[in-house]
């Protein structure tokens, strides 16, 4: 295909490390997380900050104090005031929203330089209180006589125990009015179908026959190829190190989720998550709740030529596409055709793939329903299968089973990796792709730059 | 024609505006033709029928400034005191005792003077512009306020409140005057005179009127203080911590407390006003006032300056974001300052170790104003974001300056210069803070090296004002302006210098610590020298402990380089070879002169110091004059060589500020050369030759000095 002037080029992109949620990351909110991957991309890309016309970022956590984050991320970041910047939610594909949100802006001409990222610190999604409890809070704040106060305090107290009780007695996934709400297991619940992920999940095992040991040993590999990549210090050309405040004692450098000593053995002893009973689906074979953030650098080319940038990779297209909610993990077999339509290649074109590991199941599911030409006949309308997807050429440094899925900043995370990836192994083209929460896929297509 | 202009009575009916906006000044000050000019108008508005009186300032940051320093600083005698003063009390008593309200709208600076006048008036208004300070910081310039602010302040806020604010010369905010009861309303900036207006026509319609505020004290505690037993306490406490701040060498905030003590409570207006008068009049006429005025041009003229003496108006590039190479303690200290000030910082260094050190010494230092509530999260957080760190080149071909801080090694340091230059823009200003290596030198590893400056600071840098600009043969004006005003923009005070070993300030400090260690070997114990010095001259500290805050192993470092460089001039005292293997470090080991705990805390002398430099236990046969002479002569003997020798600095002036700033050197005394003007060269030349005989020929007189001793000449002349 011809280049064009408004081709959008992708400079460079940078990430923090990925860190399992609740551990280093822990205290920084999401915002200056997204700083610090801002900042290191404005600096390594020596990035005149008057130029920026849009930042765009992904989150979905959606912290209460920092309702539009990409603002606050911008300005932290040293963006000037006047550049706007806005904030984009897709679930798991916030942080390819930003991308394909940026990739529309410069096509139509009304940007040539956007920062696109995402950012999420899910061990600070909150824990809200149920609506019961919530308004005996209210009848106290109102209660203006001492009887009123001390009735109303009555109640808190009431309802403090209704709380224990609840919480004791009624599953997890089970809410009530008395019930603290949290946070991240609502996000992860389907509030169409009301499934959680991982049901989803268990869905599309059983019905694409995966056994338990297939999707361990798919984990196992992410592990593997993860602890293998960050070795070989692969992951650190696309990670800046994160210093953590307030003591400065301590900073990550690297993902922390890849085990190295994990084992088949081990994987196997855990108990499926979401069904007990007939379930395949555990802890070890999903990915990880997870803290990050990734930014990446968007320009026309000519904008990037004029500033004598040599880009990484070009987007040659993207898609999104809804399905079922309940087996939303199929996702990346809805849009990948779509996004292959726009470009003009088909998967066998693909030297690289990204998808994103929300489960094992759910990619070997991917695999096995993009092979499949029955599923693409009745479920997408097509003649022919998607296409095969070569094993050795997916997730080549692991995905998100061993470096986890902070779910507003993974889809920058997957074109980071796919582009640098594409550099080195001097693949022309490359897919990256993630299901989404709530029925829905979302696939980029890259093609490599000469640089 | 211009007097009258300057203070305009404008008339709103009943009302009338007093506008105070000096033709042909910057700012509102009380000089003697303005207090005659206002003298006249109070007795026209005697006489008026106007209802009340607003005063407002038509200058934009400025209230009224203060009274005239350069008429304060002409005060010779006491007659001349007392006639100034007199005049001026008569005025502000007019003021007070006007049939008329008046209204003080204040907006911007209200210091000093311009502070007494509005306390003189009825209601104080103040706007909640930040630019809007009222203060009284008369002893700064060593006297105190002479206009009745020492009766008026204590009247209006308590003696307490008016005792922290007259001592120590502070200023206050709105907000804080409103809560201390200085000002009665702090009102939004664009509504201030709308505000003076409505209070004026309630005034005119008899719902307000004259109003001579008391201090009424809030808690009981409050109440017990200002009781006939509370006040001695709090006079007697506040006595301490002067004596304690100052070590008497400073003698206003002594007597501008006694001249408290002596008028506060005291109902005769004449009788207090005598007092304030006599004791101004004591402390103005005085060497010290003079000589901390001058200081206080010295640095405001820095303000104007731009660092190229030739050139007064050059604007050079502003520096927006900064790199610096180093994270350590002179990096990371920089790179806090830089963020502190708003510029964009990226610190550079080889481990993540060494960068998280950098990060963290600036996050403990705003920590610090967070606790004291200086400082908002939000500002803290605002500030740490303007800090960045890596361990390549990133994000330098955006920068306007890059500040080397890394090891002091010539080599080491060329060859990252000559790597740095690579990935900058050509426009980038490469500045290195060597303390003691040739700038001329580096600046051969820069292929432009016009683009390269030094930039000295010192340390800690958040707390030692000076910056030592060095302009080396090439350097351009556009850089060394450049690097000028960003020292300005960090809040410094920069003085630019020629390069030469250790510059201005540590070439003169070293002679004075070799020849300390020469008094070591001559008997003297390191407690009694470092006392005399800090207690009897004023240093800041002694030059024991001063040789500790440097580190050892830097200080013998740059004894090596001076003899290389200086050659016979400097002489090694046997001591430096026992100390550099004694493994003393000096605070940086918790070894040196003194012992030091984990937190650098100084517990004393360490006694085995005199075993540990093969010196028999002090036998202290140098007397405190020898001691002291020897000291600060040696360093007034290599400043002569500065200024006319070598020329590193063109004026006696940039070696007093040098010394003030850099070093500490007591301010009191005017600067190292106005004090050796206070003693005369003659006699200096006279008692250096003597120690010369004595005690080696390295203190034989310079022959600038000595030219100078010829003709009697002074340093200032």
């Amino acid at each position: 295909m011809a280049k064009s002037g408004r081709d959008v080029v992708i400079v460079d992109g940078v990430r923090t490390p990925f860190a399992k949620a609740n551990s280093k990351l822990r205290a920084l909110h999401p915002a200056e997380l997204g700083k610090v991957a801002l900042k290191e991309l404005v600096n390594r890309t020596n990035l005149d900050v008057n130029l920026v016309d849009e930042v765009i970022v992904g989150n979905v956590g959606n912290p209460s104090d920092a309702v539009n984050i990409s603002r606050v991320v911008a300005l932290r970041a040293g963006i000037p005031q006047s550049v706007s910047a806005h904030s984009v939610h897709r679930n798991c594909a916030s942080a390819m929203e930003s991308i394909t949100s940026g990739y529309d802006k410069i096509k139509a001409g009304s940007a040539d330089v956007v920062v696109a990222g995402g950012t999420e610190n899910m061990s600070q999604f909150p824990l809200m209180m149920g609506n019961a409890f919530v308004q005996t809070f209210e009848k106290l704040s109102m209660a203006r006589s001492p009887i009123q106060q001390l009735t109303a305090l009555a109640g808190l107290l009431k309802a403090d125990l209704k709380q224990v009780v609840d919480l004791m007695t009624t599953g997890p996934f089970q809410s009530t009015p008395f019930k603290p709400r949290v946070a991240v297991v609502e996000g992860l619940t389907d509030p169409f179908v009301g499934i959680n992920m991982g049901q989803t999940a268990e869905i599309l095992a059983k019905e694409f026959g995966l056994s338990r040991e297939e999707q361990d040993e798919f984990a196992l590999r992410s592990h593997q190829k993860a602890v293998q990549a960050q070795q070989s210090k692969r992951l650190d050309a696309e990670t800046t190190p994160v210093f953590l405040p307030p003591k400065y004692k301590e900073f990550v450098t690297q993902d922390i989720g890849p085990r190295a000593e994990q084992t088949l053995a081990q994987l196997a002893k855990l108990k499926p998550f979401f069904d007990r009973q007939y379930g395949t689906i555990t802890v070890g074979n999903a990915c990880p709740i997870t803290d990050g953030a990734a930014m990446v650098l968007l320009m026309s080319r000519e904008k990037a030529l004029s500033l004598g940038y040599k880009p990484i990779a070009s987007i040659r297209s993207y898609a999104f596409a809804g399905l079922e909610p309940e087996r939303m993990g199929l996702g990346p077999v809805y849009s990948t055709p779509k996004a292959l339509k726009k470009a003009g290649l088909t998967l066998a074109d693909m030297g690289l793939f990204e998808i994103n590991e929300a489960f094992a199941a759910q990619v070997l599911s991917c695999v096995k329903a993009m092979g499949s030409k029955k599923f693409a006949q009745e479920k997408l309308g097509l003649d022919q299968a998607v296409g095969e997807i070569d094993m050795e050429k997916l997730n080549v440094n692991g995905g998100a089973i061993a470096l986890g899925h902070p779910v507003g900043a993974t889809g920058t995370r997957l074109v980071i990796t796919l582009m640098k990836e594409m550099q080195i192994k001097n693949v022309q083209f490359g897919l990256a792709t993630l299901c989404i929460g709530g029925g829905q896929g979302g696939a980029v297509i890259l093609e490599r730059e000469q640089s | 024609m211009s007097i009258q202009e300057s203070l305009r009575l404008v008339s709103h009916g009943p009302i009338a505006v007093l506008e105070w906006d000096l033709i042909g000044e910057k700012v509102n000050k009380l000089s003697s033709p303005i207090m005659a000019r206002f003298r006249e108008i109070l007795a026209e508005l005697k006489t008026s029928p106007y209802k009340a009186i607003i005063f407002v300032s038509k200058k934009q940051k400025i209230f009224i400034a203060g009274a005239d320093i350069e008429e304060i600083k002409g005060l010779s005698n006491a007659m001349e005191c007392r006639q100034v003063l007199s005049e001026a009390h008569e005025i502000f008593n007019a003021l007070e005792d006007l049939p008329i309200p008046t209204i003080a709208a204040i907006h911007g600076a209200c210091l000093g003077g311009g502070c007494e006048l509005v306390m003189a008036c009825d209601y104080r208004l103040a706007s909640d512009a930040k630019e809007t300070k009222i203060g009284l910081p008369e002893i700064k310039l060593g006297v105190f306020p002479g206009f009745g602010g020492c009766l008026r302040l204590p009247r209006i806020v308590g003696l307490q409140a008016s005792l922290d604010i007259i001592l120590q010369g502070k200023s206050v905010d709105s907000k804080k005057a409103l809560k201390m009861g200085w000002v009665d309303e702090c009102v939004p900036e664009q509504l201030l005179e709308k505000r003076a207006f409505a209070l004026a026509q309630e005034i005119v319609s008899g719902k307000k009127g004259k109003q001579f505020k008391k201090y009424v004290p809030k808690t009981k505690l409050d109440s017990f203080l200002e009781s006939f037993v509370g006040r001695r306490i709090v006079f007697s406490k506040a006595k301490k911590s002067v004596l304690s701040a100052t070590k008497g060498f400073y003698p206003a905030p002594l007597k501008a407390l006694e001249v408290i003590q002596k008028t506060y409570g005291c109902t005769s207006r004449e009788k207090s006003q005598a007092i304030e008068m006599a004791g101004f009049g004591e402390v103005a006429i005085g060497p010290i006032s003079k000589y901390l005025i001058d200081i206080f041009y010295l640095t405001e003229s820095v303000k104007k300056q731009t660092g190229v003496p030739s050139l007064p108006d050059l604007k050079p590039k502003t520096i927006r974001r900064m790199a610096v190479l180093g994270a350590g303690t002179m990096g990371g200290g920089i790179a806090q300052l830089a963020a502190d000030n708003q510029i964009e910082v990226r610190m550079k260094d080889i481990t993540n170790e060494a960068l998280a050190l950098g990060y963290k010494a600036a996050s403990d230092l705003w920590q610090k104003d967070l606790q004291r509530k200086k400082l908002t999260a939000f500002d803290f957080q605002r500030k740490m974001s303007l800090i960045s760190g890596g361990l390549d080149f990133s994000g330098f071909g955006q920068m306007d300056l890059v500040v080397e801080a890394i090891v002091e090694d010539m080599e080491v340091k060329k060859k990252v210069i000559a790597e740095t230059v690579k990935h900058c823009s050509d426009q980038c200003i490469i500045a290195t803070n060597t303390s003691s290596l040739s700038v001329t030198e580096m600046a051969k590893a820069h292929p432009y090296p016009k683009n390269f400056v030094g930039m000295h600071f010192f340390n800690p840098v958040n707390k030692m004002p000076l910056v030592e600009v060095i302009r080396g043969p090439q350097s351009s004006d556009e850089a060394t302006a450049a690097v000028f005003a960003c020292a300005k923009r960090m809040g410094k005070i920069p003085v630019v210098v020629k390069d030469g070993p250790g510059f201005l300030v540590n070439r003169l400090l070293m002679p004075y610590m070799i020849e300390a260690m020469f008094i070591l070997e001559d008997g003297m114990d390191v407690q009694t020298v470092d006392h005399w010095f800090t207690h009897k001259f004023g240093m800041p500290m002694g030059p024991y402990r001063l040789m500790d805050e440097v580190g050892l192993d830097v200080c013998l470092k740059v004894v090596k380089i001076f003899k290389k460089s200086l050659g016979d001039r400097i002489e090694i005292p046997k001591i430096t070879e026992k100390l550099a293997s004694s493994g003393r470090l000096g605070k940086k080991n918790g070894r040196g002169y003194y012992s030091y705990d984990e937190k650098g805390k100084e517990m004393g002398v360490d006694h085995s110091i005199y075993k540990d430099l093969g010196l028999s236990q002090p036998t202290q046969k140098l007397t405190e004059k020898e001691v002291l002479e020897r000291g600060v002569f040696t360093m007034i003997n290599e400043a002569a060589l500065v200024l006319y020798e070598d020329r590193i600095v063109e004026k006696p002036d940039a070696v007093d500020l040098g010394m003030i700033m850099g070093t500490g050197f007591p301010p009191f005394r005017g600067g190292l050369l106005r004090y050796a003007d206070s003693l005369g060269t003659k006699y200096i030349a006279t008692e250096l030759d003597v120690y010369a005989a004595r005690f080696g020929k390295r203190l034989t007189t310079s022959q600038p000095l000595a030219n100078m001793a010829k003709n009697d000449r002074k340093f200032y002349s």
